[in-house]
């Protein structure tokens, strides 16, 4: 069967024109969840976009920020410091009645909350989304809250779609919605939609080009309690006009069945990706296709409020209802609640987290044995014999030539040298790595910018026994990292907080941040440096340093120096991330020096494998030595002043 | 045939190119008129980690998630990250390894952490399926003229070894793969593609 599919053509040069830049409506083709996204935004006609970097969210924004170029619209968009930053300036967007969206990570959500909370009760002028990337089996996040719940807790409707090409049309939808009913929409999505590719027909794009308006109704947008407390019963009647809708939303559908299956019927309902492995598992067992279905299946895609009626259709039709659905029980408890309101919780078995799990991402094969289970038919699990060979880890570490792994080596080694265990809290990047071997620095870790809080905290109580070190990355300092900094300056508080600037945010991809000089959309920008705002945060001139993290005999000389003094002290230790270094060294065309061992003078002691640890020096076994693999090294020359033989050398012949 | 759903993994280290190859094999997928979804792993994809990719195709294909034990192939750039996700294959699965070994720093932390013999890996993955090839994919691929063509021999003999071992033609394949590398490899990548293409022939008799 041919369709007619309109395929980009291969001379397309997907580098200068994203196809999915331009109208193209109609156009099929293959987007990652992130684009579609994107391309979802750039539909709705959006003007404004702010947020903060954060996986699995952190591609949306320059996604659009990169196709804005191609299109006339005049989209303002950038990275914000914070999260909560990011969703003021995009408020801002919705408050003055053009599109807005905030963009940020599960957790980035919690730091934007005191804003998102009283938003809620002002609802939205021009459409206004958040988008919510949720990390459930912590892919990479230090937690894996379920969002949801902050959707139930601001009383604002929450979307989640279920596939990339859902996820384009119902962030669409999510606007026209927003602004229908003058509410924000928390729009949540997971890792697998956020970071999974799939078909995708795109859609028209909405030129909408709105004056920006500002609105001088002061009774509406200042949070005194006689204004926003009108304003709370206005978000309950709000609420319960979607709710009287949300049988009518599109992204919500019911498919009844009368089949019995052993003399019951079966139900089940789910949403997001969990929808999409329901759907495949029922397949598997023949009980649904397109043209029929043995089973009735609740979609649901929107989350608050719940469709009551197709929630109260379902219910009266089945005899047994399985919720399908990721991390916490919330549509669970929903339907146990319904049920005893319409007095059948007796004659209906609903079942929900004591079958399914409520930890990790939900796999396809525990949901085949589950529902097989159930309806009585067999999943045949392929049993895998346990550890057929055992194989060493490989957790994530710091790249070749990082230069958080210099700092983090001259710090051991200032702590041995004047005999002192550390206190180092740490924060959130990719410094935080530096806590696996072989450099184990870092002791406690939360959220973003914990560590100097922390570090306040510790100073208060052992700053005399341990010195307390705060270590946290650039654009961390900036996101949550300054207010503790002052935190120490007003209260005295005794601890040094070294800022491992590479000049990136680099954990999420090396996006800019205030002190890169660079903006979202490319612009050279005033570049904000650590040292200029320690020095104004009141930290005294003598206790600053800044020092390149690649010199390392200069970086211990002046850590030890640091650690040492007393008060509040900042070191900065910079040097670019290594990853983007080397880029900058291929578009300018240099050749990096050529790093070598010298088989003569190494004595295979392996303090460049156990205490230091780059993962381009490889330690042969059965020659003993030392070697650099070229293909992995970035010449960052580090390796040269840990050996304590003199080994490493520059290969100037080449 | 078009498959009702077809499992295929990608395995390796960040930086090998696991993402690009599942990559040319979705727009691949595309090209003939699939249904396909993808997962990936992405974030510290660059910070040497495992990388794993979950690739989807056919005519009922829904999530991103395959069942453990259910991928029809699995294509491994290198020989510990096949044992990492076994779990994926079972006794009729397609393994496909590339030998060329990237030690994890793990291996000079204790002496028990010691990377395993590949004719002990091999004899693991066989337990598990009994098609199971290991490939010199970087020689092949050196051969051709550029190491980095590597994933390129490797799409060559899933090619190579039929449509019931890749149902994707082998005419879209091509497109992908040009559609996705650099303009001047053009002509190292056809070389390094027939050639996998040649090896997956010869060995596609051991496909039981």
């Amino acid at each position: 069967m041919k369709s007619n599919v309109k395929s980009e053509s291969e001379s397309d040069n997907l580098k200068d024109i994203p196809y999915f830049s331009q109208d193209n409506t109609g156009k099929k083709g293959i987007l990652f969840g992130n684009e579609a996204i994107a391309r979802g935004l750039l539909e709705a006609g959006v003007q404004m976009g702010a947020g903060y970097p954060g996986t699995p969210s952190s591609d949306i924004l320059p996604t659009l920020a990169e196709m804005a170029k191609y299109t006339e619209s005049d989209i303002q968009l950038e990275w914000s410091v914070n999260e909560k930053v990011g969703f003021e300036v995009a408020y801002a967007g919705s408050m003055s009645n053009v599109r807005s969206v905030a963009v940020m990570k599960h957790v980035g959500l919690n730091v934007a909350a005191d804003s998102f909370m009283t938003a809620a009760y002002m609802g939205a002028r021009g459409g206004f989304v958040v988008i919510s990337a949720d990390d459930p089996s912590q892919y990479s996040s230090q937690n894996e809250q379920d969002n949801r719940y902050y959707g139930l807790h601001a009383l604002v409707p929450v979307f989640e779609p279920s596939s990339p090409q859902e996820a384009k049309d119902m962030i669409k939808y999510a606007f026209q919605f927003s602004e229908e009913y003058k509410t924000i929409v928390l729009f949540r999505t997971t890792t697998r939609l956020n970071h999974g590719r799939g078909n995708i027909s795109l859609g028209e794009i909405e030129k909408l080009d709105r004056r920006p308006e500002f609105d001088w109704d002061r009774t509406h947008w200042v949070c005194v309690p006689s204004n926003t407390r009108p304003q709370r019963k206005r978000l309950l009647e709000r609420l319960e006009k979607i709710e009287s809708h949300a049988d009518k939303f599109p992204f919500n559908s019911l498919r009844l069945s009368n089949i019995k299956i052993k003399g019951k019927k079966y139900g089940f309902v789910a949403s997001g990706i969990a929808y999409a492995t329901l759907m495949d598992v029922l397949s598997h067992f023949e009980l649904m296709a397109d043209d029929f279905t043995d089973v009735s299946v609740l979609k649901i895609g929107m989350a608050n409020p719940l469709p009551k009626k197709l929630m109260k259709k379902l219910l009266l039709n089945v005899d047994y209802l399985l919720v399908v659905e990721e991390l916490e029980p919330i549509y669970e408890q929903a339907f146990k609640m319904l049920a005893f309101e319409l007095g059948i919780s007796k004659k209906i078995e609903i079942h929900g987290k004591e079958k399914i799990p409520q930890i990790g991402e939900l796999s396809a094969e525990v949901l085949l044995e589950i529902i097989g289970e159930i309806i009585g038919k067999e999943f045949k699990k392929v049993k895998i014999p346990q550890n057929i060979v055992k194989i060493p880890t490989r957790f994530p570490q710091l790249c070749p030539g990082c230069s958080h792994r210099h700092t983090f080596y001259a710090l051991n080694n200032v702590a041995k040298k004047i005999k002192k265990k550390f206190i180092n809290c740490t924060d959130i990047g990719c410094y935080t790595l530096g806590q696996y071997k072989p450099l184990e620095v870092g002791d406690t870790g939360i959220c973003m910018g914990s560590s100097i809080g922390l570090a306040n905290g510790f100073s208060k109580l052992m700053s005399d026994e341990y010195p307390v070190i705060a270590l946290i990355g650039d654009s961390t300092f900036f996101h949550t990292g300054v207010p503790g900094l002052i935190n120490a300056v007003y209260n005295q508080n005794d601890l040094l907080v070294i800022v491992l600037d590479n000049s990136s945010t680099a954990m999420t991809g090396g996006q800019d941040n205030p002190g890169t000089g660079k903006s979202l959309t490319g612009k050279e920008v005033t570049r904000v440096l650590v040292e200029n705002v320690a020095k104004g945060c009141g930290v005294p001139p003598e206790n600053i340093w800044v020092q390149d993290s690649n010199n390392l005999p200069e970086l211990e000389e002046k850590l030890e120096e640091a650690i040492k003094a007393q008060g509040v002290r900042v070191l900065v230790s910079r040097h670019v991330c290594s990853l983007i270094e080397m880029r900058q060294f291929r578009a300018k065309g240099i050749t990096p020096a050529l790093i070598k061992v010298d088989p003569e003078k190494c004595i295979g002691c392996q303090i460049c494998i156990k205490k230091f640890g780059c993962p381009a020096i490889i330690f042969d076994f059965e020659t003993q030595k030392a070697r650099i693999d070229q293909i992995q090294c970035r010449s960052c020359k580090v390796c040269i002043d840990v050996c304590p033989q003199k080994a490493f050398y520059i290969d100037s012949n080449n | 045939m078009r498959p009702r759903d077809f499992n295929l993994l990608c395995v390796g280290v960040g930086g090998q190119g696991v993402i690009r190859t599942l990559q040319i094999l979705i727009w691949a997928a595309f090209l003939d008129n699939h249904t396909v979804r993808t997962g990936e792993t992405h974030g510290m994809a660059q910070r040497g980690g495992s990388v794993e990719g979950y690739l989807r195709f056919g005519t009922d294909v829904h999530s991103p998630l395959m069942p453990r034990g259910y991928a029809h192939a699995m294509v491994a750039f290198e020989p510990i990250e096949a044992i990492r996700r076994v779990e994926f294959a079972g006794p009729k699965t397609l393994i496909l390894v590339s030998d060329h070994i990237i030690p994890p720093p793990s291996v000079y932390e204790k002496k028990e952490n010691t990377y395993p013999p590949l004719s002990i890996i091999r004899s693991g993955l066989e337990k598990v399926s009994k098609n199971v090839f290991f490939i010199k994919a970087h020689k092949m691929a050196e051969k051709a003229g550029n190491a980095r063509s590597a994933n390129v021999i490797m799409l060559g003999i899933l090619s190579g070894m039929g449509s019931k071992v890749l149902p994707i033609k082998r005419k879209s394949l091509l497109k992908s793969i040009l559609r996705y590398v650099p303009k001047k490899t053009h002509k190292v990548n056809n070389i390094a593609f027939q050639s996998g293409i040649e090896k997956g022939i010869s060995i596609r008799g051991d496909f039981k």
